[in-house]
């Protein structure tokens, strides 16, 4: 057998067929055949490295634009709205939890209570009247939770900004960088949701980044303290946190 | 590779077919990261990718009536990005298939060629799949990095299955050849030509 009669079998042997079995004169071949060996060998680590290829990740706000492409295309809001009968918002109480969940993880138990309370307050009211109040108490629960986040915000800029402990230049630069583009992320956020108000993509990427905002500002602070108590090792380690985000 | 079931499909398509945007997005959320991945590394860059992935969803839209349910949703959208990548590309690749086909990997396995050690990073790999023609980087993709089976690729890409084994060898066989020259960690970065220039 020659090592081109040979590559016929290679293929098989490559994925590892099941049943595939070489018959005798292959497999005389392929333990005398240096050159085969390698070349199987070698095709085996392509296939196997090919599984592990990273994959790039979809930018953001992509969703966005595909559905403003959607929203652009001749005939498909006619479609929508025969469909709906011209309502297209929907929120779902799968993402308002996790929303709430979000909320509560990161801004603190302070709002707790008064969030639960209006939760109780929008389910009893959704119990009773009908889909047009059920989508508004929603609607005013997402608020909420927005203004929630912008309070802890504002409040966490207001100590950041308040505290007399100077940092690096090249720390507050990076710092400014980071919350420049998560306020960019904010703005889009933001506009996609007034575009379409009822995408998940649009609420999660809002509350993500307001998460992401106040993890950032909490560990400026937590920075600052460091700074404060002289512990370097410390704030080294917050900076290398911030830097890396 | 699974797809999520027909009765789901069957769902999913009626909601698509009525303009349902939680629908398409619902759609985007299961398929969108690896028809940006397939697109990304069909046309080469992030621009182009993106613009192909908005065009797969205004095709979705366009063409939603014409799915009858006979393959998976999935496969059958994977076909739909295929093709349009493939259309995107065919011109450049017709002229990159004529640079490389006096390429004859299968010399690489006969006694008497010399092949040096292969070694395979992923960067490298990248680069080489990035020069493969357009069919066989195609099926290679959608088989070796997106795990399809071979009847799923013959499928998304309108041949035979036994037409996709074929492809997806040659591909493997192409690569090593690149792989395998001297110069691949510095030629690489510049690209197409590197074979060109081989041939």
């Amino acid at each position: 057998m020659t090592c081109h009669e040979f590559l016929d079998h290679v293929p098989a042997l490559v994925e590892g067929e099941p049943g595939h079995r070489l018959d005798g004169a292959a497999e005389r071949h392929l333990a005398s055949c240096e050159s085969c060996q390698r070349l199987v060998a070698d095709l085996r680590r392509i296939t196997r490295t090919a599984a592990t290829l990273d994959g790039r990740p979809v930018p953001p706000d992509a969703w966005h634009r595909v559905a403003a492409r959607l929203n652009a295309e001749p005939g498909f809001a006619e479609v929508g709205n025969r469909r709906a009968g011209g309502a297209r918002i929907s929120y779902s109480w799968p993402w308002l939890a996790a929303a709430a969940a979000l909320l509560f993880a990161t801004v603190g138990v302070a709002w707790y209570a008064g969030l639960g309370r209006q939760s109780s307050s929008s389910a009893g009211v959704a119990g009773n009247a009908g889909q047009d109040q059920l989508v508004q108490s929603i609607e005013n629960e997402l608020q909420l939770a927005a203004d929630h986040y912008e309070n802890a915000i504002a409040g966490l800029e207001k100590v950041a900004s308040a505290s007399d402990v100077p940092l690096d230049p090249e720390v507050l630069a990076t710092l400014r960088k980071n919350l420049d583009l998560i306020d960019g992320a904010i703005d889009e956020s933001r506009a996609a949701l007034r575009s379409q108000p009822g995408s998940r993509v649009a609420q999660e990427s809002l509350f993500d980044a307001f998460r992401r905002k106040v993890a950032l500002l909490q560990d400026t602070i937590a920075l600052m303290n460091e700074m404060r108590k002289g512990d370097e090792a410390g704030a080294a380690r917050i900076i290398g946190d911030l830097t890396k985000s | 590779m699974t797809d999520v079931p027909r009765t789901a499909d069957a769902t999913l398509a009626r909601r698509l077919k009525q303009g349902d945007m939680d629908a398409y997005e619902e759609l985007y959320r299961l398929h969108a990261r690896r028809l940006y991945n397939l697109a990304w590394r069909m046309l080469g860059n992030a621009s182009d990718a993106e613009d192909a992935l908005q065009e797969v969803f205004l095709q979705v839209f366009r063409k939603i009536d014409g799915y009858r349910g006979d393959s998976a949703l999935g496969t059958w959208i994977y076909r739909l990005a295929m093709n349009l990548c493939v259309d995107r590309t065919r011109s450049r690749a017709a002229h990159d298939e004529q640079k490389t086909e006096t390429l004859d990997p299968v010399r690489m396995a006969e006694p008497g060629v010399q092949v040096p050690e292969m070694s395979v990073s992923r960067l490298d790999l990248e680069r080489a799949i990035a020069v493969l023609p357009e069919g066989y980087r195609a099926a290679f993709l959608l088989h070796d990095v997106e795990g399809f089976e071979h009847r799923e690729v013959a499928t998304i890409l309108g041949i035979a299955e036994g037409t996709s084994k074929s492809q997806v060898h040659k591909a493997r066989l192409r690569i090593r050849h690149f792989l395998t020259q001297p110069s691949v960690a510095t030629d690489a970065v510049t690209g197409p030509h590197l074979l060109e220039k081989r041939a």
